[in-house]
């Protein structure tokens, strides 16, 4: 059987994007977060929300993960260690951003270890806003990020209107 | 002892050392002391057992004054006892150490050191521990005047992670790793699978909220200090709230204080279980992990129906409280309130019949009562060595007078105890939010509140679910703090669980870090544990080199 074949290459196409749409993995890393969005998160994978029925599942390690999870403002000593684990993901990766401080730095704008938000540092595909999110917002932008995915189409990098400077 | 005679003996005490005292509050005693006295005065207190250190608060006094002041608070029970050092604000100021006196200083010395730019004279390790590591030398965020642009990223050479430092093997850990939720990094020296030395570097959520605080008014303050934690977010806008209450001397409302206790306990009862089920989830018992995460959405609708929010509830005002609770509300709260409590006791019959739970906590990082005083263990980590430290018993605030509650302590003082003691502190709990709902006193949710504070300082202190949350406030009588101290629990209990992993498993590691129930946004702090006996340790090439002619030599 040649996989160079057309129809085959197609087929064996469909049936990776099936995979990835049904077993997201994920990896969760907190950048600055004050606990507030990583305690929903982990509410999300727990038995109300159970996000393990679409098949996403957190791992430990980065290698595994097709969605970087992140949380919090990125500080300044958090910084390099964002950039390593989403260099360490395999290609293609999605990056979802939750809460109000990964969209814009939320309430530590300005704070002197603070860089910023996610966006900054990362490119971002979903951003989930709230302080922090129910979990039902965290499965509304998964689910989002994932229907774009199963469209075939590489999915869009979330952009945010431009914030005004923090008075 | 009651308050006053506990401050008299603390005066008399400090009467060679005094250069001037003062009594700002009724439960408050402020003595003056030159530099060098400090550690004979700190070791005089400390060898009179009286109270334990709680925080050093670091001012810079410009423009008022061309001096910088360091404050060593210490409490017993509901006394506060500060000795006031002034040192010159010119250049790097010395100040001796008295972490040889008291070990629990370490910490508190080393942050004073980088954000103030003091030298602590015989501190263990004067390296970063908030700040950094790309953080400009000579630049300290809590000066005066301090500017942003001066604290441009500078290069730096990479730290070494693992394998050979010294003459030790290293096995790092974090900030991204499975067992931990939150970042802190963690280096382990290791002697085959046991632990000779542990170090810790945290920082990675360092975000500046104390030097944020003087740039916000008093009410957006509250919003800020709420996302201290997400966890204990109540504990921390009423700490604040109580503190500057009590500065503004506004009398709140009786119904508003048994409306903070009781959300304060719902959030115990959050906290807990969250704990539970972490805990759990890294002794590898994941069954109990959902279930306790299961039942903690019962007491997440109960916040959620209260104030709004299943997290950062945001329920407490300056002078008040946000949100009343209604009778449709008490019925419900009954009904949660009974189920917990009947899950509750499940859960500590699993934990201490569990035999294979057991074998991950039984006799696993014990630690004495004395140790307990040594380290500064705050919160149920103390309780569990027997350690009766709580502030809700020793200096009750708030309703805690009128609603008061009961201490669980164990003598056993190893992870088994730790469980035990927070689920008995849940059924106390539990008991104590019928109570509340039951005689919900009377009354107005707010009162008036003033924008601008009165000058003066003041001491706020709150039993949040991991310990003693200590609130050093200033006011210079604008809108917004001069100055405001945060020491959170968890920082105090790092010694403890650093110094207990010694002679442990490596396997043992995440137990014992989750143990304390550890908050790393809250505490952003480094810890270095001399090991005991020297190791033998080797990078990862070394090791592979060794390997390969080790095994050649025996073909």
């Amino acid at each position: 059987m040649n996989i160079t074949q057309p129809h085959l290459k197609k087929f064996m196409e469909r049936m990776v994007t099936w995979a990835r749409v049904n077993s997201p993995w994920v990896i969760h890393f907190n950048s600055g977060s004050c606990n507030g969005c990583d305690i929903e998160i982990l509410a999300t994978l727990t038995p109300r929300y159970d996000v393990e029925r679409f098949g996403i599942k957190l791992r430990g390690s980065p290698r595994h993960a097709d969605v970087l999870v992140c949380t919090g403002p990125v500080t300044r000593q958090a910084r390099e260690r964002l950039l390593r684990i989403y260099e360490q993901m395999p290609e293609p990766k999605f990056v979802v951003a939750v809460g109000s401080c990964g969209i814009s730095g939320g309430v530590f704008q300005g704070c002197y270890n603070v860089i910023g938000h996610i966006d900054e540092v990362l490119p971002v595909n979903a951003f989930i806003p709230g302080c922090p999110p129910r979990p039902e917002a965290i499965i509304d932008g998964i689910v989002k990020l994932l229907q774009h995915v199963q469209q075939g189409a590489p999915a869009p990098l979330a952009t945010l209107p431009k914030l005004q400077e923090a008075v | 002892m009651t308050t006053e005679t506990l401050l008299q003996r603390a005066a008399e005490l400090l009467t060679p050392f005094t250069k001037d005292s003062a009594r700002p509050e009724s439960n408050r005693l402020d003595v003056a002391i030159s530099a060098n006295d400090l550690p004979a005065a700190a070791e005089t207190l400390s060898n009179a057992d009286w109270g334990y250190l709680s925080a050093i608060t670091g001012m810079d006094l410009a423009p008022e004054a061309d001096e910088l002041e360091a404050l060593y608070h210490f409490c017993d029970k509901a006394a506060v006892m500060t000795l006031r050092v002034r040192l010159p604000r010119a250049g790097r100021p010395e100040i001796p150490s008295i972490s040889p006196q008291i070990p629990a200083a370490a910490f508190f010395e080393r942050e004073l050191g980088e954000m103030l730019g003091v030298t602590v004279v015989g501190t263990p390790d004067p390296s970063r521990l908030f700040l950094p590591d790309d953080w400009p030398e000579g630049v300290y965020p809590l000066r005066r005047d301090f500017k942003q642009e001066q604290a441009a990223p500078v290069e730096t050479a990479n730290r070494p992670e693992g394998g050979r430092v010294g003459n030790k093997f290293i096995v790092p850990i974090g900030p991204q790793h499975p067992a931990l939720k939150e970042p802190g990094h963690f280096e382990f020296e290791v002697d085959g699978e046991v632990i000779t030395g542990a170090r810790m570097r945290l920082g990675y959520v360092h975000r500046g909220i104390e030097k944020a605080t003087e740039e916000r008014n008093w009410i957006q303050n509250l919003y800020l200090l709420e996302r201290v934690c997400g966890i204990c977010s109540h504990t921390h806008t009423s700490v604040y709230s109580q503190g500057v209450e009590k500065l503004a001397q506004v009398e709140t409302p009786p119904r508003a204080l048994a409306i903070r206790e009781l959300v304060a306990g719902l959030e115990r009862i959050h906290s807990h279980l969250l704990w539970l089920g972490v805990a759990a989830h890294e002794a590898g018992f994941d069954t109990l992990f959902m279930y306790s995460w299961r039942d903690r959405e019962t007491v997440m609708n109960l916040l959620e129906e209260l104030t709004g929010n299943r997290v950062n509830y945001s329920i407490c005002v300056l002078g008040g409280v946000k949100q009343d609770i209604l009778p449709e509300q008490a019925a419900s709260i009954h009904q949660a309130i009974g189920y917990l409590e009947e899950r509750i006791r499940y859960y500590l019959d699993v934990v201490s019949s569990d035999t294979f739970f057991l074998q991950r906590t039984r006799g696993i990082g014990t630690m004495t009562l004395d140790e307990a005083k040594r380290f500064g263990s705050l919160g149920p980590t103390a309780r569990a060595s027997g350690l009766r430290r709580d502030v809700r018993l020793d200096s009750p605030y708030g309703a805690y007078t009128r609603f008061p509650v009961s201490i669980v302590t164990d003598e056993r003082g190893d992870l088994e105890a730790r469980f035990a003691v927070r689920m008995k502190e849940l059924l106390v709990t539990c008991s104590t939010i019928r109570a509340i709902v039951d005689n919900l006193p009377a009354g107005e949710l707010t009162t008036r509140f003033p924008r601008k504070i009165p000058a003066g300082e003041t001491v706020s202190r709150v039993e949040a679910p991991r310990g003693e949350v200590f609130y050093f406030i200033k006011s210079g009588g604008g809108e917004s703090p001069t100055r405001l101290k945060i020491r959170t629990p968890s920082l105090c209990n790092w010694t403890s669980v650093l110094n207990k992993a010694v002679g442990h498993q490596l396997a043992d590691v995440p137990m014992l870090i989750a143990g304390m129930d550890p908050c790393f946004s809250c505490n952003d702090r480094m810890v270095t544990v001399r090991g005991k006996k020297d190791s033998r340790s080797m990078t990862w090439s070394e090791l592979r080199e060794y390997g390969i002619q080790k095994y050649q030599g025996r073909r």
